[in-house]
């Protein structure tokens, strides 16, 4: 049984300009004192092509955390462009937000995030070399994918045993299980835009 | 009978491996697979058994789910008070769920439903002990254990009232144990395996009572669960899967003699689970039959493997009905409403179904009496009321328990009656006064964000609400939190209690060079420097925050008892003291020979210890600082002077010296180059001392002035000697000189005994009212009664504390009723008798009973914390650090009982010894509340024995009514309601009620 739980997160200052940092209020909630810190992570999946391009935009520790419930905003900075490939800027591709404890990943939250240009001119036109100054980003946050791990609470992580890890009913990318296969693949790995579920795409 | 799959049920196609309906027939719960866990589900009962409410949109079905069990959920089950759920799971976990009342609809993150929880189902407790699936779970009768058996092949039995304690582990199946039943008097639990056996188990003695097998011999281990179960009067338990000539049966066993006669014959694959009906009933009463009674039977569903359902009474040969295709899959769990006319089936098919009987096909069930009567009349009386009883059914006997009963149980009413919104409202939307709203707007800016030693940010979580089931108590709703972990909060706590004594510390930071104002000082104001000091007295003229008695203290330590200390002085009775120290040099003269030549002589150990502790003024935060400090606010005296002896302390403390001026002002300002220094005795009203040193000269000697300003009125007297330390009281004052002499003065500055000759320099000297207490420098310890012109601590040593050990004392003080009391460097605490003659250990911050003492759940919200007393003085806080070492401790539940009460009778005794009634009656009302918890029978009785006395006057009784002023069988009348509180010890409370209620009317 996971000591943590989210229990909410909220995108703040969505949608925004791509230039902005990220900014998410996460709500959750602890059984027991914890003895060390959780550590939090928000990653920005630069190409759904290969998680080479992933960017950790920013990690922090949030403690102490005794039982109860808690909440905190998680700002990061926005991607670095350099590292986006120019034929993925615009788009759809994903951000995660990932909680470790004890160096182990117990929760994983995808979202949907597209980025288009507000100026319709250049939505009809794209410029080859994207302008992130006219990039809107837009995290589609009524529709987050949340995979719970099991990890080993009390201690660290060599003690996990696989078989429990495994998603009990195994599901092909883009069902509506989990956003992203269980950590035993790596993690950033985003789903092929074409395989996205019909549903989490209102906005496009 | 009626049938009905609710298509509404279900774990989105997922299997459902369990299915159990609340015991007040409102609700029920299934158990199984989730998405990508385990799930629980609490779904609303009225739309199965209504179709009108099928229909209302407005009717929730859904109740609340879980899906906190990371794997699939094998079973759940209410315990029998409806108040908890306890699912397993093949995460090896067992979980308890409470019902949380302060929190209103949510969601489960993520989920794809966005239907919100309309009850909040919460986890109390996760039972962590299984290493393999759990497959079966089962209260006992009357919820006092909870059993679970698993994959690891044990059976793992839980104190239900102490969770996760646990009571035994049964062990000796040698397969997996698939399902498990409790006899419904208590007196066994049986359990089936696929090690082709069935157990059954004594609860006296956790010991096998029998060992089944003959009639699974043949069986493969082809099901997943095997749950048995046990007939309502007792005296039959039906198997899951057995076989019989190659046929799969449910076996019967009777409880005569563990016979296996007979069986359920008829289904074409392994039996996967037994129910038995909860009733018991009698054939229905026919028109024109003749009015012959029939003999009750009981009523039986068994679900099979071959998917169909079928549903036996004893009275009868053949099965009642048969359903047959009733699912797709395997039947995985039966549930019977409690009034046993209405059956849930769930299926591995992901399915539920639901039959509804009707009283003609099954019968008259009996009432609770009657079944009682059945079961009183074959287990007889003294079994049935083994376990704790049938509280709900015990009989009240005395009408005083009626009302503290009834009390109580409006009291829970009114509580729960308080609406749930407004209640969820109020945690959710305000913290501290502050709406969540307002929170989160600023939650960013708010927030506390470092850097870690490796340059990494660190978010300090804004904590919203503490969990409000089980242990936890709303932090709203509870003017102390206690927050785990977080030491940092015990300065807020504290001030939360005393805002004087923190409101002293910032403003001495925050505006140290303010006006300052009042009394004596107000010409010193013109210096500037000595704002400090001016401050000081103005901020303390208000707390009394000088009234402290240490000679040596961290500041935590400080406002500690620097509250303790005001809340106990009320005007007229003040305490006051005043640690004067031995002047340097002849300290320093006197030991330092003795200190080299101790070395090899362990009988003038002491003399050394003397020594050390003499020093303690040198230490920077010592009595160096005041007179730094004194240098600075009175600095019209010889300047020069005060400054020669060079090879005292630097200056470099000053401003740390302002802000601790406060704290360290009450202590000795004298050293030998101290000439003029006073000291406050109280101040409220303002009386201080003043004391000025070679005042004038007469014919060669240097003659002392002492002066008193007491509620403006001064006096003054003179002394032929150097003063090194005075204290004073609400009724003396006290003043040592340099020749060992102890001069003592009424309120009104007239000379209450000739000077006494000390056996020693003066190390400190404490009054309280009219006792005084001095503590010499050869280290003994005198106190006097001045009122009386007695001795009560006659040059006792301080040896006997001392010896062995390289402590030194760090505090000491004299209680209001005379008491004084040590403490030292090791922790230790020590008070001196002066009926015993003897030393008392009254507080040990190492300690082990009290960290590890848990008494939370006997604290009454009502009694504020007693930090004020000698006793809570001289624990401080250590009491609190345990009692959150306990929260973090795993120590077994019986020891931890046990230190519990060993460390509340220890603080009981030490309030007695120091004569503290405040706190003796604060630990008498703990203990007591721990002892009724605990249901200490005859600690009890003796307690309530002793405070009620004779009840009949006798000559030869020497029993006292009254115990350090307060009269005894009052504390025995506020102990009573605290016994009423368990109908355990209604007796008990009765008892004692009559004979007060009798005494009163004599």
């Amino acid at each position: 049984m996971a000591k943590v739980q989210v229990l909410n997160v909220a995108v703040l200052d969505n949608p925004s300009p791509f230039g902005n940092p990220f900014q998410f209020e996460i709500t959750f909630e602890c059984m027991e004192d914890l003895p060390e810190d959780l550590e939090w992570k928000i990653i920005y999946v630069g190409s759904a092509e290969s998680e080479e391009y992933d960017q950790t935009l920013d990690s922090v520790l949030v403690g102490p955390v005794p039982a109860g419930r808690h909440m905190f905003v998680f700002q990061a900075d926005a991607p670095n462009t350099g590292l986006i490939p120019e034929s993925d800027a615009v788009g759809v591709t994903v951000a995660l937000i990932t909680c470790t404890y004890r160096g182990q990943e117990f929760i994983r939250i995808g979202y949907y995030v597209n980025n288009e240009y507000t100026d319709p001119e250049l939505r009809e036109n794209p410029p080859v070399k994207p302008d992130y100054t006219q990039l809107q980003r837009n995290i589609l946050a009524s529709n987050p994918r949340v995979t719970r791990f099991h990890i080993n609470w009390e201690g660290c992580a060599e003690k996990m045993e696989d078989s429990e890890n495994v998603d009990p009913a195994p599901n092909s990318a883009g069902s509506s299980s989990g956003m992203l296969p269980p950590s035993s693949c790596l993690p950033g790995k985003a789903l092929p835009v074409g395989l996205l579920p019909d549903n989490s795409m209102d906005f496009l | 009978m009626k049938l009905l799959k609710p298509s509404w049920v279900g774990h989105n196609g997922k299997p459902i491996f369990s299915v159990d309906i609340h015991p007040d027939g409102t609700k029920f719960a299934t158990g199984g697979q989730g998405e990508d866990s385990g799930k629980v589900v609490i779904w609303n009962m009225t739309p199965v058994l209504r179709e009108e409410a099928e229909k209302n949109e407005a009717t929730p079905k859904m109740l609340c789910q879980m899906d906190n069990h990371l794997a699939c959920v094998n079973c759940v089950r209410w315990s029998n008070n409806g108040q908890y759920l306890a699912s397993g799971g093949d995460d090896k976990l067992v979980m308890v769920w409470k019902r949380a009342t302060f929190i209103g609809p949510s969601t489960v993150f993520g989920s794809s439903s966005k239907l919100a929880n309309v009850e909040q189902w919460r986890c109390v407790t996760i039972l962590r002990n299984h290493t393999g699936d759990v497959m079966d779970v089962a209260w006992s009768p009357h919820d006092v254990w909870l059993a679970s058996c698993s994959v690891d092949n044990t059976v793992v039995v839980w104190n239900a009232r102490k969770f996760p304690e646990i009571v035994t582990s049964l062990r000796g199946h040698t397969g997996l144990v698939k399902g498990l039943t409790w006899d419904p008097v208590g007196k066994y639990i049986a359990s089936q395996a696929d090690d082709h056996s069935l157990k059954v188990w004594r609860t006296m003695d956790w010991q096998q009572e029998t060992n089944i097998t003959k009639p699974f011999n043949e069986c493969g281990g082809t099901t997943h669960v095997l749950r048995l179960s046990w007939s309502p009067d007792g005296q039959y338990l039906v198997s899951a899967h057995a076989m019989n000539n190659s046929g799969p049966t449910a076996q019967i066993i009777e409880r005569d003699g563990w016979k296996t006669n007979m069986d359920f014959v008829g289904h074409r694959k392994a039996v996967t689970v037994v129910k038995f009906n909860p009733k018991i009933f009698k054939k229905k009463q026919k028109n024109g039959s003749s009015p012959k009674p029939s003999c009750p039977y009981c009523c039986c569903a068994v679900g099979s493997k071959d998917r169909s359902l079928s549903v036996w009474l004893t009275s009868l040969k053949r099965p009642l009905v048969v359903i047959h295709d009733l699912f797709d899959k395997s039947i995985m769990d039966i549930s019977w409403t409690l009034n046993g006319l209405g059956i849930l089936v769930c299926s591995m098919d992901g399915t539920v179904a639901y039959l509804d009987f009707s009283q003609d096909e099954l019968g008259d069930p009996l009432n609770e009496d009657e079944k009682n009567a059945i079961h009183h009349n074959i287990y007889g009386k003294s079994l049935a009321i083994t376990t704790e009883a049938q509280l709900s059914t015990t009989i009240i006997e005395n009408p005083e328990m009626l009302k503290y009963q009834q009390e109580r149980q409006r009291e829970e009413l009114a509580r729960q009656s308080l609406p749930r919104e407004a209640q969820a409202h109020k945690l959710t939307s305000v913290v501290n006064g502050e709406s969540l709203e307002d929170i989160r707007k600023n939650l960013l800016k708010k927030q506390v964000e470092t850097r870690t030693a490796d340059g990494r940010r660190r978010i300090t979580p804004l904590c919203i609400a503490q969990l409000d089931t089980g242990d936890f108590s709303p932090a709203l709703f509870n003017s102390v939190p206690i927050l785990p972990g977080s030491v940092t909060q015990l300065p807020s706590q504290l001030s939360s209690d005393s805002n004087t004594a923190t409101s002293l510390g910032l403003r001495h930071s925050q505006e140290p060079m303010s006006t300052p104002a009042g009394g004596k000082s107000q010409d010193d104001a013109k210096d500037g420097v000595s704002s400090g000091l001016a401050q000081a007295n103005s901020t303390a003229l208000k707390s009394n925050l000088l009234l402290t008695a240490s000679t040596k203290m961290e500041p935590m330590k400080a406002l500690d008892s620097r509250f303790t200390e005001r809340s106990k002085a009320t005007p007229g009775a003040s305490i006051s003291s005043m640690a004067g120290l031995v002047p340097l040099d002849s300290t320093l003269k006197e030991s330092k020979p003795k200190e080299e030549t101790s070395s090899d002589s362990e009988d003038k150990m002491t003399v050394a210890r003397s020594l050390s502790f003499k020093r303690k003024p040198h230490d920077p935060d010592g009595g160096d600082n005041q007179v730094e400090k004194r240098k600075k606010g009175r600095p019209r005296k010889s300047d020069q002077k005060m400054m020669t002896p060079g090879s005292g302390p630097p200056l470099q403390q000053v401003t740390r010296a302002t802000t601790l001026f406060a704290r360290t002002a009450a202590r000795a300002m004298s050293t030998w180059w101290a000439i003029l220094f006073y000291c406050y005795v109280s101040m409220e009203p303002p009386v201080y001392l003043e004391v000025e040193n070679e005042f004038s000269t007469v014919s060669g000697a240097k003659l002392s002035q002492l002066r008193c300003s007491r509620e403006g009125r001064e006096w003054d007297t003179l002394l032929p000697s150097r003063v090194i330390s005075a204290a004073g009281s609400s009724d003396i004052v006290a003043v040592a000189c340099v020749d060992r002499m102890l001069s003592v003065f009424s309120a009104c500055g007239r000379r209450l005994l000739p000077a006494i000759l000390l056996p020693g320099p003066m190390s400190t000297l404490h009054c309280s009212g009219f006792y005084v207490m001095a503590l010499t420098a050869c280290a003994t310890l005198s106190v006097w009664d001045v009122q009386k012109q007695s001795a009560l601590v006659r040059n006792e040593s301080l040896q006997t504390i001392l010896s062995g050990t390289e402590c030194t004392v760090t505090q000491s003080l004299l209680t209001q009723q005379g008491v004084p009391v040590i403490s030292l460097s090791s922790g230790k605490s020590y008070c001196f008798n002066f009926s015993l003659e003897t030393w008392n250990l009254i507080a040990d911050k190492q300690d082990l009973l009290v960290q590890c003492a848990d008494f939370r759940n006997c604290l009454s919200s009502q009694d504020t914390a007693v930090s004020h007393g000698p006793l809570a003085v001289m624990q401080g806080r250590c009491l609190n650090a345990g009692r959150l070492a306990s929260r973090l401790s795993s120590t077994p539940h019986s020891l931890q009982q046990g230190m519990t009460l060993a460390f509340l009778e220890n603080q009981l005794a030490s309030a007695l010894i120091l004569r503290s009634s405040v706190e003796y009656r604060y630990w008498l009302l703990i203990y007591a509340r721990f002892l009724v918890n605990e249901g200490s029978d005859y600690r009890l009785r003796e307690l309530c024995k002793d405070l009620l006395g004779p009840v009949h006057k006798s000559a030869s009784s020497a029993w006292e009514p009254t115990t350090l002023g307060l009269r005894k069988r009052d504390l025995l009348k506020e102990l009573l309601p605290v016994i009423g509180q368990n109908l355990r010890f209604q007796r008990l409370f009765t008892e004692y009620q009559d004979q007060l209620e009798l005494l009163r009317g004599k």
